[in-house]
C-alpha cells in the first residue's frame, strides 16, 4: 500500500497504517520490558496506547506502520476519555497524567500526517474538555502529582491548533464547516462532540487577564458574537473594568466547564476586588459584614472572608474592618479552590464529553 | 559602481519600484549569461536574483517572485558582512528588505491558506539583516552598520503588526532603546518607531507611554502627510481621551475622525446607553483599528462623569448610593444594583478619580470637600 501521496493542497504527507491503538512493535517491546502502564491492565486483558515519545535527531518519526491513520485516532482518543478516565482504582492524577501522556502521542500522530482541519477539531475539542476538566479538579493537587503551568501549556497549543483550525476551514468553505459541527453536535451514539462557540468561550476565560482573545473575539462573525459566546466576553470586560459584582453575577449563567475555567482566576480576582474595597471602604469606625464581602466576590464560606482578609494585612470577625495602609499589596496570590457551586467538581469527566453550549 | 561604493545609485538599480523594472528588454529567458561576464562579484549574485524577481512579478508570480527576493537578501546579508568598517552598502540593504516586505504582501494575498506564514519567514530574512547591523559594534561610529538597525526594526515592526505577532516586537525594541545612535538615526524614521512602539504601548494598556510616543510621532510627522497624522491620531485621540483630554470637533474634522467625536459628547455627558449605541454604530471601525477595548474603558470615564454631575446636582458631601444608582438606570444600565453600584464607585475612588469613601451601613458615599472629582488630566 502507498502511504505516501498528495492530500488536499498537493502536500505530500504520509498516511498511518496502523489500525490498533498501539503499533505491534511497541506492544511488544513494552510487554516485554514490562513498561505496561497500570491503566493499560483492563479486565479484558491488555489494552495497550502508544505512549509519547520525543522526536529525537535519530529517529525516524514517520514510518506508516507506527502511525494511526484518522479513525483510529479517534477511536483511541474516545476509548481514553470515555473509558480509562473511568477507572476508580488508581489516583485521579494517575489517570490524569496517563492520559495526557497518550493524547499527546495522538497529538504528535497528528501533526507527522498532516491531518486536515476537520479532523484535527475532532480530535482537540475533546481534548480541550479533557484538559479544562482536570485543571479545576486536580488544581489542590501536589506538584509532583499535577503541574499547573504544562497542563495549561498543553491547554493552550490545543485550543490554539483548534482556533486555527475553525479559521482556516472558515476561509475555505463556510457552509461545510457549520455541517461539519451540526453533524457533531447531534451526539447520536456517544460520539464526541465538537463544540466551537464552547471552546471560543474557554479562549477567553482561560486566559482571562489576557487581551488577546478579546481581540480575537471581536474579529469573529457575527453569527457567532451572537452566540452564548457572548457571556464569555462580557463577563472579560465586566473583569477588565473591575466590576467584580458583575462578572460573579454573569458567571451564574456559565456552563460547568466554562465556570470551572473561571474559578481558577478566582483567587487573582478576589485579590483585586479586596484591594479596591478596602481603598474605598477604608475607615476607622466603619465596616463591612463578612457575608457581604463573600457575596461579592465569591468566597466559599465567611471563614474564607476571615482566612483571606487576614492574609492581606485586614481584620475580619462578623465584619471587616478595612485599610487601606495595611492592605498586603505584595502578598502572593494564593492557589485557587474548589468551589461550591462549581458544578464540575460532582461531574466525571465523561459527563462534560458531551454538552453544547 | 560596485568598485565606486556608490550605495544609492545600485539600490535604486536593484529596486522593484523603479522604472527600469518595465524594460522589456529585461525580460531575457537566459538571466544569467546576461549578467555573467557585465556584473561583478559578490554583486552579480544579487542581480540575478533582482532580474529574476523582475520577471516573476510581470508574471504575476508573486510566490516565486518571494522566493527570489529573499535569496536576494540573503547575497545582500553576505555582501555586508564581508565587508568590514564600511557601510556605504546599506542603502541596498535597505531598498532589498523593504521589496522583500512588499512582495510578501502580494505573495501572501495571493494565498489566501497561508495565514501569515510567508510573512513570518519574510521577517526571519529581515532578523537576518538586523542581526548583521547589530553585531557591528566595533566599528567608528560613522561607518558602522548600526545605522541600520532603526529602519529594520520598523520594517519587521510593520510585519509583526500585520501578522498579529506581537510578542515578538519586545526584543526589536529593547534593542533599539538601548542604542547609543538614537538621536543619529533620521527623523522619519524615529516617527515611525514610535508610532508603531505607542501603539504596542496602547495594547499593553501602558496609556502613559503610548501618549508620549505617538504624540512624538503626530508633532513631527510632516505638515503634508496626512494620511499618516490621521492614522497616528486614530490611536492618540482615544489615548488622551482615557487620560481625560478631550479632542476638539476642528481637529477631528481636519482629519476625518468624527467617528470620535460622537464618541467625545457621550463619555462627556456620562451617556451610557449613548456610547453603547455610538459602538455600535462605528463598530467596523473600532474594530479594524483595534481600539474597540480602550472605548470599552472609557465607560470608567463616563461613570466618573455622570457621579460627578449627580454630585454637582446634589450639592452635598454625602451622596446616597441610592441617587448614583438611579443615575446609572436613567443612563441605560438598567439591571444595576445597589452592590454593583457600589462596585462602580468603589473602583473610581481606587484609582484617584474620587476622592472619598464609601459607607456601607449607611449607603453613601462620603466626598471630599476640596476637588472631590479631580481633573483626570491632573492624574
Amino acid at each position: 500500500m502507498d502511504s505516501r501521496n498528495l492530500n488536499k493542497d498537493g502536500e505530500t504527507c504520509i498516511h498511518g497504517t496502523c489500525l490498533d491503538m498501539c503499533p505491534p512493535q511497541e506492544m511488544n517491546l513494552r510487554k516485554r520490558e514490562k513498561l505496561v502502564h497500570k491503566l493499560e491492565v483492563t479486565t479484558e486483558g491488555y489494552k495497550l496506547v502508544k505512549c509519547y515519545s520525543r522526536s529525537a535527531a535519530d529517529s525516524n518519526m514517520a514510518v506508516p506502520s507506527q502511525l494511526r491513520p484518522f479513525p483510529t485516532l479517534m477511536t483511541t482518543t474516545q476509548y481514553l476519555l470515555l473509558n480509562v478516565s473511568k477507572r476508580k482504582d488508581v489516583k485521579m492524577s494517575v489517570i490524569y497524567n496517563f492520559l495526557d501522556d497518550r493524547l499527546r502521542s495522538v497529538r504528535q500522530d497528528m501533526t507527522i500526517q498532516r491531518l486536515q482541519p476537520e479532523e484535527c477539531v475532532k480530535l482537540l475539542e475533546p481534548m480541550i474538555r479533557f484538559y479544562c476538566y482536570y485543571s479545576y479538579r486536580l488544581c489542590k493537587y501536589p506538584l509532583r502529582e499535577f503541574d499547573p503551568v504544562l497542563n495549561k501549556k498543553y491547554l493552550l497549543e490545543c485550543m490554539k491548533w483548534f482556533l486555527a483550525c475553525c479559521d482556516a476551514l472558515e476561509k475555505t468553505d463556510l457552509e461545510s464547516m457549520t455541517d461539519i459541527l451540526k453533524d457533531l453536535n447531534l451526539n447520536k451514539d456517544n460520539i464526541l462532540s465538537c463544540d466551537r462557540t464552547l471552546v471560543e468561550s474557554l479562549y477567553v476565560l482561560c486566559n482571562l487577564s489576557d487581551i488577546h482573545p478579546l481581540y480575537r473575539y471581536l474579529s469573529l462573525p457575527n453569527h457567532l458574537k451572537r452566540s452564548k459566546l457572548k457571556l464569555a466576553y462580557e463577563i472579560a470586560v465586566a473583569n477588565m473594568l473591575g466590576n467584580y459584582v458583575r462578572v460573579w453575577r454573569l458567571a451564574e449563567q456559565l456552563c460547568p466547564l466554562t465556570f470551572a475555567a473561571l474559578c481558577l482566576h478566582l483567587p487573582t480576582m478576589q485579590k483585586r476586588g479586596l484591594r479596591v474595597i478596602s481603598s474605598a471602604y477604608n475607615s476607622k469606625r466603619l465596616n463591612v459584614p463578612t457575608k457581604v464581602i463573600q457575596q461579592w466576590l465569591g468566597f466559599n464560606s465567611e471563614e474564607e472572608v476571615r482566612v483571606m482578609c487576614a492574609y492581606y494585612g485586614q481584620t475580619a470577625t462578623d465584619v471587616v474592618c478595612f485599610n487601606n495602609a495595611l492592605f498586603k499589596s505584595d502578598a502572593e496570590v494564593p492557589q485557587p479552590k474548589q468551589h461550591h457551586m462549581a458544578r464540575i467538581s460532582r461531574l466525571a469527566l465523561g459527563d462534560v464529553m458531551f454538552y453544547t453550549i | 559602481m560596485y568598485r565606486l561604493s556608490e550605495g544609492d545609485e545600485l539600490a535604486r538599480l536593484i529596486s522593484l519600484r523603479d522604472p527600469h523594472v518595465t524594460n522589456r528588454n529585461l525580460r531575457s529567458s537566459d538571466i544569467a549569461s546576461l549578467v555573467e561576464g557585465n556584473c561583478v562579484a559578490p554583486i552579480d549574485e544579487i542581480i540575478i536574483c533582482h532580474l529574476l524577481c523582475v520577471k516573476a512579478v510581470i508574471e504575476k508570480d508573486y510566490l516565486a517572485a518571494y522566493s527570489h527576493q529573499s535569496q536576494c537578501v540573503v547575497s545582500v546579508v553576505k555582501v555586508l558582512m564581508s565587508q568590514k568598517d564600511q557601510n556605504w552598502c546599506l542603502p541596498l540593504m535597505y531598498t532589498t528588505c523593504l521589496d522583500l516586505r512588499l512582495v510578501a504582501q502580494k505573495a501572501e494575498a495571493t494565498q489566501p491558506q497561508s495565514n501569515g506564514k510567508i510573512l513570518e519567514k519574510a521577517a526571519e530574512s529581515l532578523l537576518s539583516c538586523f542581526r548583521v547591523c547589530c553585531a557591528d559594534n566595533r566599528t567608528s561610529e560613522e561607518d558602522t552598520k548600526r545605522h541600520g538597525m532603526l529602519y529594520l526594526a520598523n520594517q519587521l515592526l510593520k510585519v509583526y503588526f500585520r501578522i498579529n505577532k506581537l510578542h515578538l516586537c519586545k526584543p526589536l525594541i529593547r534593542a533599539i532603546d538601548s542604542s547609543s545612535l538614537w538621536y543619529q538615526f533620521p527623523l522619519a524614521q524615529q516617527i515611525t518607531y514610535r508610532y508603531f512602539v505607542g501603539r504596542k504601548a496602547m495594547f499593553d494598556s501602558e496609556y502613559q507611554a503610548a501618549n508620549e510616543y505617538l504624540s512624538f510621532a503626530f508633532e513631527n510627522c510632516h505638515k503634508k502627510s496626512h494620511k499618516n497624522k490621521r492614522l497616528i491620531l486614530t490611536y492618540l485621540v482615544p489615548v488622551k481621551m482615557l487620560l481625560g483630554y478631550m479632542p476638539t470637533k476642528q481637529l477631528l474634522e481636519k482629519y476625518n475622525l468624527l467617528q470620535f467625536w460622537d464618541l467625545v459628547s457621550v463619555v462627556k455627558n456620562g451617556d451610557l446607553r449613548g456610547i453603547d449605541s455610538v459602538m455600535e454604530k462605528h463598530e467596523k471601525f473600532f474594530i479594524s483599528a483595534g481600539i474597540y477595548l480602550i472605548v470599552e474603558k472609557l465607560k470608567i470615564t463616563a461613570y466618573r462623569n455622570l457621579f460627578r454631575k449627580v454630585f454637582l446636582v446634589e450639592n452635598t458631601h454625602q451622596i446616597d448610593i441610592a441617587s448614583f444608582q438611579a443615575a446609572l438606570q436613567v443612563m441605560g444600565e438598567k439591571d444595576v444594583d445597589t452592590d454593583e453600584t457600589q462596585c462602580i464607585v468603589a473602583n473610581l475612588i481606587y484609582q484617584g478619580k474620587i476622592k472619598g469613601y464609601i459607607s456601607y451601613q449607611h449607603k453613601k458615599v462620603v466626598v471630599s470637600k476640596q476637588t472631590a472629582f479631580p481633573p483626570l488630566s491632573s492624574m
